[in-house]
């Protein structure tokens, strides 16, 4: 009796295990590997992004996955570090992720996205502004949600031209990161294409510079003042930029990157006025195109806050694109992923379509909603496509 | 021309008085007790995020910073000095026999300890207190411009400068404290309370930090996790070129830090003002070269070899 | 005959003990790893045999001289990139970095060879910073030395033709493996041990306890600090040349502050007057991030995975340090050297063997 009742039990649990086999092997998900910075100094830049992606994971497991697939999302944390970084892509390889997604980055991600490269997979950042997050740089397989830095710059010098006549420009480089200075060369590059554009003085500070009071001095000098001043900076030196430039009663609209985005310095300059840069897209729900306003309301549904910065949608294009990618290529062979992904059909996405090449995996024209910040408050007042081209050697800071 | 190159002076004075200031704090405990703290920079973050209360949100909660501005001070000196204290009690204290290089490397740790909580607490983002902005208005005298703000550091500076220094010549606690820095033992045997002594004068180097902070805040008006750190390093080495032991040496020492900044950034042609920093720290080892104990150095303090 | 060879090879061993029982420690370590074939423990422990390589450079100076170098990371940063210039991304190099003499730009170095010239080139750069500064006692020299840091760090971050500034540089050939790695520390643990028991080393540490003593005994303290300061710039060099062919990307602001406290944690912490300290303290604060790590990863007690609230182990590495240090205080190694039991078993006539000066 005894032996008859283990022996059916072993029979079923075989069969149950056999059938399970079989099953699981259908519904194998796909696996997304985040190795990103959950805790440590860094976190809160990814966080945004990560809490994006994850909201386009939910959509896409809604609609029936990919290829029939549930997306997984497996998470190790680089903890801001980036040797740590590396050994959390090999962390979440290990774990059998299909891609590995890095931070938003370059400079931290890159060790990650190293990792994942050696291993054959694709990496995508969620939001990295540098070409070297491709061929250029970590390798073929590599990829980034991000547009290059220097539209950035571009686009300001080009829509200030346009839009509101701005001639004549004085740039101010915070040079502690690669990514602002990116930003005020393409602001300079795409300045030569513009007939009459003038750069009437540059000056450098470095963030957390206890006073600028001398690059301010030199601003307050010029005569006559600039159209505009370029502004390349982040929080915190870029919010004690901009109060000490007014302070001194420099009235001069001036021009940022979105580094300077969010709400979290608008105490250090009450009142701020005349101060535009561009967004990815607009975190406040006035942005132009409706995709973005409903993912704001989405993220806000689920996460009772709004994205933190526009970089946040960064993380959900990169998982639309992923996705996408892998449904045009029918598999997650990275191969046939990564000529999915190059592919000039392009793909399109919550702001517009993206296209990669085989030499480039970042976005070298982009549209992007110009905020402007009247009285303290943040509003999207225009939108701009960059004109100017950039090949590159101008993504690399090289181009003459 | 010429209002140009006396704008240069003027902003050099202003910048030197926040380096002055922040210098006074560290020449305080390691020129004069010789005690490297360098959870310095971390007091000084301290005293800033004691003005806002930590929300996981974007946007900041500013309470204590709304308050005027006498309680302001009062609050966040206080809360510094608690600190202080607290590390008095549980860093310095244990390892005050031990090597100069493990007292360093204990308030490294400490330090340490205090930047990790902050971005536990508040995260990593910077935050923004707008704090005094009415100081940021200039003084303008026959086309020189001067914040008010700098004025405000520069009078601060020479009015705590001189107080310490009545503090340590004339207070019985002043001698005690100079006693207690040449030599802790004998001084412990000749009945000097060392250990009251150097907690009293962490304490006051803590309301010195807090000070820094504000004066720090009202200037740039963001916070981050680090923001102290730069003042910190600058104001160890300000003390070193200005002459240890002497707080006059310190505050002399934070101004040639400014003064080299400010002109540099002023004068050198654009493409070189990026290694501004490298020329600043040049200028420190000529000078130590040339006079390795420092500018002004007390008499006490010259090693009689 | 027979008895004076065994006398001579006992001694050998006994004046060496204390190298032969850290490296022979390392070595089953390494072996260890080598055989668990797990890549992140692998990477782990690549990581603290690098840091070994740095602090037991770090030592060479800070040890015997008793001066505490802050700037011993400029070194490490020398290293990298010159590790970089040699042999990095061969078909972006020119792009990246113009300014680099023609020699370079086409030339790809074998690695090995790489991180000898490196720590060679960080040696060179000692020497030259070395005459100007190395005249500085006490805390004029550590401050002296942080400015080197501050200036290498301002250097590089702003010559962008040259390092291609504050930009991460990819494409350095992956040749750190646990092996190399431990080669380089067992070189740098016996080229420390062989510097501190020779005529140069002990000169020095005389002058590391009273000044005017060494002088007063004929010790050029300036000529043997210098000595030190270029050695100990080699490894620290090496350190930098490991770690770029580690990490396969190297950019500037990996060579300031955080590691400059680290190292120095380790050096004091583990005990700042002896070799083996060294290399205690890098293995002791390392294993230390390590559990701490795994503890915010979690545990498995059955169903649950109970881990510790992120923050946990930087804010617990910085309370194990404070608490390490107050209860020894002159580091975990004491002054002594490990294997100096082992040294007197073997030779009793070395009474002087590896133990060295202690504290009152």
């Amino acid at each position: 009796m005894k032996n008859r009742f283990i022996g059916t039990c072993i029979v079923a649990a075989v069969g149950a295990i056999a059938l399970s086999g079989i099953v699981l092997a259908e519904e194998k998900p796909i696996v997304i590997g985040f190795a990103i910075a959950q805790s440590g100094w860094f976190a809160i830049n990814d966080e945004g992004g990560i809490k994006a992606a994850n909201l386009a994971i939910d959509e896409l497991n809604a609609a029936g996955g990919i290829l029939g697939r549930k997306i997984e999302a497996i998470y190790a944390d680089t903890k801001s570090d980036r040797a740590q970084g590396a050994k959390a892509a090999l962390e979440v390889l290990e774990k059998g992720a299909d891609v590995v997604f890095v931070d938003l980055d370059y400079d931290m991600g890159a060790p990650a996205a190293l990792e994942a490269s050696k291993a054959g997979k694709i990496s995508f950042s969620i939001g990295a502004e540098d070409v070297k997050m491709g061929a250029q740089g970590v390798g073929p397989l590599a990829f980034t949600s991000g547009p290059a830095a220097q539209l950035e710059g571009a686009a300001m010098a080009e829509w200030g031209y346009e839009k509101k006549g701005f001639k004549t420009a004085y740039i101010l480089t915070d040079t502690l990161i690669e990514y602002n200075k990116s930003v005020c060369y393409g602001y300079e590059f795409a300045a030569k294409n513009l007939a009459g554009a003038k750069i009437v003085g540059r000056d450098t500070f470095k963030n957390g510079d206890p006073s600028i009071v001398s690059q301010v001095t030199r601003i307050k000098n010029l005569n006559p003042a600039p159209d505009v001043i370029m502004l390349c900076t982040f929080t915190p030196g870029g919010g004690a930029a901009v109060r000490q430039i007014r302070a001194a009663g420099i009235k001069t609209p001036i021009f940022a990157s979105i580094a300077m985005d969010g709400n979290h310095w608008m105490d250090a300059v009450p009142n701020l006025s005349d101060f535009y840069y561009p967004v990815h897209g607009s975190i406040y729900g006035d942005d132009p195109r409706t995709a973005v306003n409903d993912v704001v309301k989405k993220y806000k549904a689920k996460y009772s806050a709004e994205p933190p910065f526009s970089h946040a949608f960064l993380g959900y294009i990169a998982t639309t694109l992923y996705a996408k990618a892998v449904e045009r290529a029918n598999s997650t062979d990275t191969k046939k992923v990564v000529a999915a992904l190059e592919s000039p059909d392009g793909i399109p996405t919550i702001v517009g379509p993206y296209a990669f090449s085989h030499d480039l995996h970042i976005q070298d024209k982009f549209s992007f909603p110009i905020m402007s910040i009247q009285d303290g408050k943040h509003a999207v007042m225009d939108s701009w496509t960059t004109k100017t081209p950039f090949g590159i050697k101008e993504l690399l800071r090289k181009g003459e | 021309m010429m209002i140009s190159a006396l704008q240069i002076l003027v902003d050099a004075i202003s910048l030197g008085s926040l380096y002055a200031l922040a210098t006074l704090g560290v020449g305080l405990v390691f020129g004069v007790l010789r005690l490297a703290n360098f959870a310095y920079g971390d007091f000084i973050t301290v005293a800033s995020y004691a003005l806002i209360i930590p929300t996981a949100g974007a946007t900041v909660e500013i309470v204590i910073g709304r308050w005027p501005w006498p309680f302001l001070v009062i609050a966040v000196a206080g809360v510094v000095v608690i600190l202080s204290l607290a590390s008095e009690y549980f860093v310095f204290r244990p390892l005050r026999t031990a090597k100069p290089a493990v007292l360093m490397v204990g308030s490294f740790a400490l330090g340490y300890i205090i930047q990790n909580i902050i971005i536990v607490v508040y995260d990593g983002r910077p935050k923004a207190v707008g704090l005094w902005p009415e100081l940021g208005e200039a003084i303008v005298l026959s086309g020189l411009r001067m914040p008010r703000l700098e004025l405000l550091i520069i009078v601060v500076t020479l009015v705590l400068l001189g107080a310490l220094v009545l503090f340590l010549k004339a207070s019985p606690f002043g001698v005690q404290m100079r006693a207690a820095s040449e030599d802790f033992r004998m001084a412990r045997m000749l009945g000097v309370r060392a250990n009251t002594v150097i907690g009293t004068s962490l304490v006051i180097s803590g309301f010195l930090a807090a000070v820094v902070s504000l004066l720090f805040l009202a200037q740039v008006g963001v916070m981050s996790f680090n923001m102290g750190v730069p003042l910190m390093l600058f104001a160890f080495v300000a003390t070193v070129i200005g002459g240890m032991g002497s707080l006059t040496g310190a505050v002399v020492g934070g101004y040639i830090v400014g003064f080299a900044s400010i002109l540099l950034q002023a004068l050198l042609p654009e493409h070189l003002r990026t290694f501004r920093d490298a020329f600043v720290f040049v200028v420190v080892i000529v000078i130590l070269v040339v006079r390795p104990q420092g500018l002004l150095v007390p008499r006490a303090a010259r090693e009689r070899v | 005959m027979m008895m004076a060879r065994r006398f001579s090879i006992a001694e050998c061993l006994a004046r060496n003990a204390s190298p032969i029982v850290l490296c022979g420690a390392i070595a089953l370590i390494v072996i260890g790893t080598a055989l668990a074939n797990n890549a992140a423990l692998d990477r782990t422990v690549i990581e603290a045999l690098i840091r070994i390589v740095y602090v037991v450079g770090l030592y060479i100076f800070v040890g015997n001289s008793g001066v505490i170098s802050f700037g011993h990371t400029a070194f490490m940063a020398i290293g990298a990139y010159a590790t970089a210039w040699q042999d990095c991304c061969r078909t972006t190099k020119p792009l990246l970095m113009p300014a680099l003499p023609n020699v370079l730009l086409e030339a790809t170095v074998p690695p090995p060879l790489a991180t000898i010239v490196s720590g060679v080139v960080a040696s060179l750069f000692a020497a030259v910073v070395g005459v100007a500064i190395i005249r500085l006692s006490g805390i004029s020299a550590s401050i002296a030395t942080f400015a080197v840091l501050a200036i290498v760090n301002v250097i590089f971050s702003n010559w962008d033709s040259l390092t291609a500034g504050t930009s991460t540089l990819v494409g350095i050939p992956n040749y750190t493996d646990h092996w190399f790695a431990l080669l380089w520390a067992v070189i740098a643990i016996f080229a420390a041990h062989f510097y501190q028991t020779s005529r140069f080393g002990l000169s020095l540490r005389v002058s590391r306890e009273d000044e005017v003593a060494a002088k007063a005994s004929g010790v050029s303290i300036f000529s043997q600090r210098l000595i030190a300061f270029v050695i100990s710039a080699f490894f620290v060099g090496v350190s930098g040349a490991l770690y770029a062919h580690f990490l396969g990307t190297i950019s500037v602001d990996a060579f300031y502050i955080d590691i400059t406290l680290l190292t120095l944690a380790m050096l004091v912490v583990g005990g700042m007057n002896s070799l083996s300290g060294a290399v205690v303290g890098v293995g002791a604060i390392s294993l230390l991030i390590e559990v701490l790590r795994q503890s915010e990863h979690g545990f498995a007690l059955g169903s649950l995975t109970v881990s510790a609230p992120h923050g946990t182990q930087e804010i617990g590495l910085g309370v194990a340090m404070l608490i390490m240090l107050i209860f020894r205080r002159n580091g975990i190694a004491g002054n002594q050297e490990i294997g100096w039991r082992l040294s007197r078993f073997l030779a009793p006539q070395l009474q002087r063997s590896s133990k060295v000066t202690e504290d009152y």
